[in-house]
């Protein structure tokens, strides 16, 4: 079975095309990507996927089950979490409380919870410090858990988010540019974590602006331009095929209409 | 028994104060669509309008034109400064829509304590601009005010109208209302926007208060009742769409005059705030859909 | 980095975080101690800080404006009122009964305007302290108008009533101890974290499942409970009420106290009101200068000191070590 299905997802806004048609599947094992230069429908096209934009036309379907036009949370509720290309941090919380947040939908406690705090809470809450401070390590923040998020390096805040997306153990992650602001050692260590999170079961989708992040990562892509699908395959299909060598080489002509 | 005159006369009162709202209302609009911000000083202006205009009626005696013009430009002054000194320095910062209102109010505050310590607390009111008894149809009055108010908005409409589509400083406002940042690419003095639409909303609201003093009265604290009206046009017609706001005023105006016919008077307010939240929950993009 | 200066600025900055809040622990003991005229200026800073607290949860914390917080106040004040004084209720469930219509009130205005940008919520709050206002004005069979209604009784329970001015001082400083332990469990939990992490992104928020609207209207509904509690002590205290006590200058001056004390914290409120109160008396005697002096001081401190007071000493303190990001203020996004 497929995680998840698009179908002929169409985005306009306005006279712009910004998603014409796409469709594709994304398998549960593996790492797939999306690639394509800026401005060919990426963010717009993981929008529409986890609910934040509404199709024009198309569907999303997740786990089975029709998630179109579903708000956000909900979705997310479903286990598919997507990170933002500008790092979106909860500037006003802490490294671990960001993490922490991003436990909410594995957990319940709420206002009388928060006042009374009875047993169950009090041992949901220690297991998610213990899970946050897990994941905070995991991506290597493990000595940053209560400097402000705000404080944080560019680099170091993509990683947390990272973190925080895995503590609400997805089963879908999309990662829009994870990688955007990192420098290379950074993205070294990126594209090994991405690798463990695949390894442990979370199906990984990602977009990426760095072929050469994508293409020693990713097991599958799907390559978009201007708005539409132009190809699909492995790493090496793709890239031997002449239409994303003429997009990505700037070429002026475009396959169109 | 249903009263017809009275109830016709119920609405030409509720569409004249309908105007007023409108045109507090587009000033909502004129200061949203160059910055974003929603002003929530507006009332202020319409409160000085009538009151600088009575001060300079009763102390220096000058003809209602010129005691209104004076007070217009006075008003559309404090405006710029406003902007220069409250809005601007938020603004470079970046300051949060949370703190701008707070900040706008603040200024509210300000304005309406200082004119309370200046003038005291007694209404005040203005002559009315033409002294003519009321015109008769049927059994509706309708003074010369109310077609001064009725009149001198669809004038300031039209003129908007000119303004944003005709001139190049209107068009640059209309830009930046569109995309703030590809304005400024393309070389439009964004900033200086923010400090003209301060001017135009305040010269906007002087007029409204002006025009509404000599049916009512004005004293230092109808500002922000006046300021919630408008806005509540503005969210009828569809926030940031000027010409919507105006709708908006003319439909609160009258559905606050149904209100006051069908449940007596001390529920204006009361009418006015559930127009606004039931059109919030209906509707929350106005009457003829969001701007942008 | 040498280990030892960090350390020394850390337990400097330490104390200066809490010197304020230690201060204002004990000029509430001094009152208590010394008596007199004193006491009546700590009753009402104490008052206030319920108040403010409830003000930070929602500013705060949630970082979403309200301006109708004195709206709740009167509400749970004239329930207080009427229901002890004309109908001779016991004041704790005509208390209850107020903060219940208050979080009722917070429901109706919030459930439609919260899911919109937040000028809609603002606006409307504003507009709701106004119909209040009128309300208690014109509805004079049951809040006498402008009269007011006089012979409230004190706070107690059963034939027990909290009536010298110290015994009240000592009942105000154990509820706002609640209220700020409260407002501390509220903030240090998941319900807390899910409202602090809405104002920094709602978009990261939602994508983790945090279902926003729903959220700020709790927190609203929480705010609006603390403004009601803080209008029925009031009452009980003063043993009055009338229509100006819940005026605008009380949402002004929530205001001013939050920032003075420092938005976003558990003890800003409380440092806040208690400045306030404490300033000089020449702002207090005459009301129509202090709320223009509030006014006018709110907006110097947005735009000089956007953390409040506070974060104005550490900014100062702070920076040769860590610059602080002039973009960030602590506390509200919208
Ligand atoms: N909210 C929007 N309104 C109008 N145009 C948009 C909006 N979001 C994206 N676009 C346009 O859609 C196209 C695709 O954008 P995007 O999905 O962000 O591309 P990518 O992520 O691949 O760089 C661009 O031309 C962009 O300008
Ligand atoms: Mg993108």
């Amino acid at each position: 079975m497929n995680r998840l299905g698009v179908h002929a997802l169409t985005r306009r806004f306005g006279g712009l095309v910004a998603n014409d048609s796409i469709s594709f599947d994304v398998p549960v094992e593996g790492i797939s990507a999306v690639i394509g230069p800026n401005g060919a429908g990426k963010t717009t096209l993981f929008s529409m996927i986890s609910g934040f934009l509404e199709p024009s036309e198309g569907r999303v379907v997740f786990e089975g089950e029709d998630v179109t036009g579903v708000a956000p949370e909900r979705i997310a509720a479903r286990g598919l979490v997507r990170t933002f290309q500008l790092a979106q941090l909860f500037q006003n919380l802490t490294v671990l409380e960001n993490v922490k947040v991003g436990r909410h939908i594995r957990t319940k406690a709420g206002l009388w919870a928060a006042l009374a705090r009875p047993a169950w809470a009090r041992r949901e809450e220690a297991e998610t410090e213990r899970r946050a401070r897990e994941l905070i390590a995991f991506v290597g923040l493990g000595d940053q858990a209560d400097a402000r998020a705000a404080a944080l390096p560019y680099g170091q805040q993509r990683l947390l988010e990272i973190a925080r997306a895995l503590a609400a153990e997805p089963k879908l992650l999309l990662l829009d540019e994870p990688a955007a602001g990192l420098n290379h050692d950074e993205t070294e260590r990126l594209s090994g974590i991405i690798r463990r999170i695949a390894a442990q079961g979370t199906t990984v989708l990602l977009i990426e602006h760095d072929m050469k992040l994508v293409m020693n990562t990713a097991d599958r892509i799907v390559v978009l331009n201007f708005g539409r699908k132009i190809a699909e395959g492995t790493p090496t299909e793709v890239q031997g095929n002449p239409q994303v060598i003429e997009a990505y080489l700037g070429g002026v002509e475009t396959p169109h209409v | 028994m249903f009263d017809l005159a009275y109830f016709s006369q119920t609405l030409v009162n509720g569409l004249s104060v309908g105007c007023i709202y409108g045109l507090i209302g587009i000033g909502f609009c004129v200061i949203y669509n160059a910055s974003g911000i929603v002003n929530f000083a507006q009332g202020a202006f319409v409160m000085l309008g009538g009151m600088i205009t009575y001060v300079l009626l009763t102390t220096l005696h000058l003809p209602m034109i010129v005691a209104g013009s004076i007070a217009i430009i006075v008003v559309a002054l404090l405006g710029v400064l406003i902007e220069r000194i409250v809005v601007r320095p938020l603004w470079d910062r970046n300051a949060t829509m949370f703190v701008m209102i707070l900040a706008t109010l603040a200024v509210q505050i300000v304005i309406e304590r200082t004119t309370l310590i200046l003038v005291g607390d007694q209404p005040k009111s203005i002559p009315v601009f033409t002294d003519l008894p009321p015109i008769r149809i049927g059994g509706v009055s309708i003074g010369y005010q109310t077609l001064w108010i009725i009149g001198v908005s669809l004038v300031l409409i039209a003129l908007l109208a000119l303004f944003f589509q005709k001139t190049l400083v209107g068009r640059a406002m209309r830009a930046c209302s569109i995309n703030r940042e590809a304005a400024a690419l393309q070389g439009i003095p964004v900033s200086r926007m923010l400090a003209l639409s301060f001017a135009l909303s305040a010269a906007l609201g002087a007029i409204a208060g002006i025009l509404l003093t000599p049916t009512q009265f004005t004293a230092f604290n109808v500002g922000t009742p006046f300021a919630i009206s408008g806005f509540i046009a503005a969210i009828v017609g569809g926030f940031g769409r000027p010409f919507g706001a105006f709708l908006g005023g003319i439909a609160l105006g009258l559905a606050q005059a149904l209100a006051v016919f069908g449940l007596g008077s001390g529920l204006k307010n009361v009418a006015a705030l559930s127009v606004l939240l039931i059109f919030l929950f209906l509707r929350p993009s106005g009457i003829l859909g969001a701007a942008k | 980095m040498p280990t030892l200066p960090t350390t020394i600025s850390t337990n400097a900055g330490l104390l200066l975080r809490y010197l304020p809040a230690v201060l204002a622990v004990g000029l509430i003991a001094y009152a208590i101690v010394a008596g007199g005229h004193f006491v009546t200026l700590a009753g009402f800073a104490l008052i206030y800080a319920v108040f403010v607290t409830g003000l930070n949860i929602f500013m705060g914390y949630a970082g979403q404006a309200s301006f109708g917080q004195n709206a709740f106040a009167a509400i749970g004040g004239y329930a207080s009122a009427v229901l002890t004084a004309t109908y001779g209720w016991p004041p704790i469930p005509a208390l209850i009964v107020g903060a219940a219509g208050a979080a009722l009130c917070a429901v109706v205005i919030g459930y439609p305007t919260l899911r919109l940008r937040g000028h809609y919520l603002a606006m409307a709050t504003l507009a709701i302290g106004l119909i209040v206002y009128e309300v208690t004005v014109q509805w004079q069979s049951v809040t006498q108008g402008y009269m007011g209604i006089s012979g409230i009784p004190p706070l107690g329970i059963g034939s027990w009533e909290v009536t010298s001015d110290r015994a009240q001082l000592i009942m105000l400083s154990i509820v706002v101890t609640l209220c700020m332990a409260s407002a501390w469990l509220i903030r240090n939990s998941r319900f807390g974290r899910a409202i602090v992490a809405l104002s920094g992104s709602e978009d990261a928020a939602r994508a983790l499942g945090v279902d926003v609207a729903r959220y700020k209207l709790a927190a609203f509904v929480v705010s609006a409970v603390y403004a009601s509690l803080a209008g029925s002590l009031f009452v009980h205290i003063v043993g009055f009420v009338s229509p100006e006590v819940f005026g605008m200058h009380m949402v002004i001056l929530g205001f001013t106290m939050l920032y003075v004390g420092g938005i976003g914290t558990i003890t800003g409120p409380l440092v806040g009101a208690i400045v306030i109160n404490l300033l000089p008396e020449t702002f207090r005697g005459l009301k129509d200068y202090q709320d223009l002096v509030y006014g006018a001081a709110l907006i110097l401190l947005l735009i000089y000191a956007p953390g409040g007071l506070a974060s104005l000493g550490n900014a100062l303190k702070r920076r040769p070590s860590t610059p602080i990001p002039a973009t960030a203020p602590k506390g509200a996004r919208p």
